[in-house]
């Protein structure tokens, strides 16, 4: 079966403990490993503050991964995360080859800055 | 407006160049929120592109990118300041 890769970002409830937040990150890989898919990358980002409330919290427990996975797994997954009541949000990504790019750039820290225009620096390309 | 040099509103026109297309970025990340910021406005809102000379191309992702990080919470659907 042909693999994608995938990207997906999740928040979880805050008022769980760690052993909690562990336990639903390891379910979650459980999860897509159960149906043909493979963990590249799981990154905790941790407890982070909303830009607005959801459900009434001001914070929330970002997991960012990556993974590949058919299709068909995707719909597993998302259907778990949509029940699941400790998860607040969930995104799910299919990367792309321009996105591919930029994620290899991105784990070898290349990613090209925005390019600012500064008016002392200007003379480099006039 | 663009051909009177005079006009009060030319001042605030920065290079009409594309800082996607010159840094060469290929993809608009959701997650990278600080380039994200510098391209709405104080409300929240995505300027428009006459605004900051992106390129039309560049403005779809950026468009795209913004949106998904307004649902993940990474930026505000509208600032705290003017709830």
């Amino acid at each position: 079966m042909k693999k994608h890769f995938y990207e997906m970002t999740y928040i979880l409830n805050p008022v769980l403990d760690e052993d909690k937040f562990s336990e639903v990150v390891s379910h979650v890989n459980k999860l897509i490993e159960d149906n043909d898919g493979e963990i590249v990358d799981v990154d905790e980002w941790g407890v982070k503050k909303l830009a607005y409330d959801i459900d009434k919290k001001s914070t929330g427990y970002y997991v960012n991964m990556y993974f590949k996975a058919p299709g068909e797994t995707i719909d597993v997954v998302e259907r778990n995360m949509r029940i699941h009541d400790d998860v607040m949000r969930y995104l799910t990504l299919k990367y792309d080859a321009k996105m591919m790019r930029h994620y290899t750039l991105a784990q070898k820290g290349e990613l090209p800055a925005l390019y600012e225009e500064t008016e002392e620096e200007s003379d480099e390309d006039e | 407006m663009i051909n009177n040099p005079s006009h009060p509103k030319k001042g605030h026109l920065k290079s009409k160049d594309c800082k996607f297309t010159k840094a060469g970025i290929e993809y608009i990340d959701y997650k990278q929120t600080d380039i994200l910021e510098r391209f709405i406005n104080d409300q929240g809102k995505i300027l428009p592109r006459r605004v900051t000379g992106t390129s039309a191309k560049h403005q779809r992702q950026l468009s795209t990118a913004v949106k998904r990080a307004r649902f993940l919470a990474l930026i505000p659907y509208v600032s705290e300041n003017m709830r």
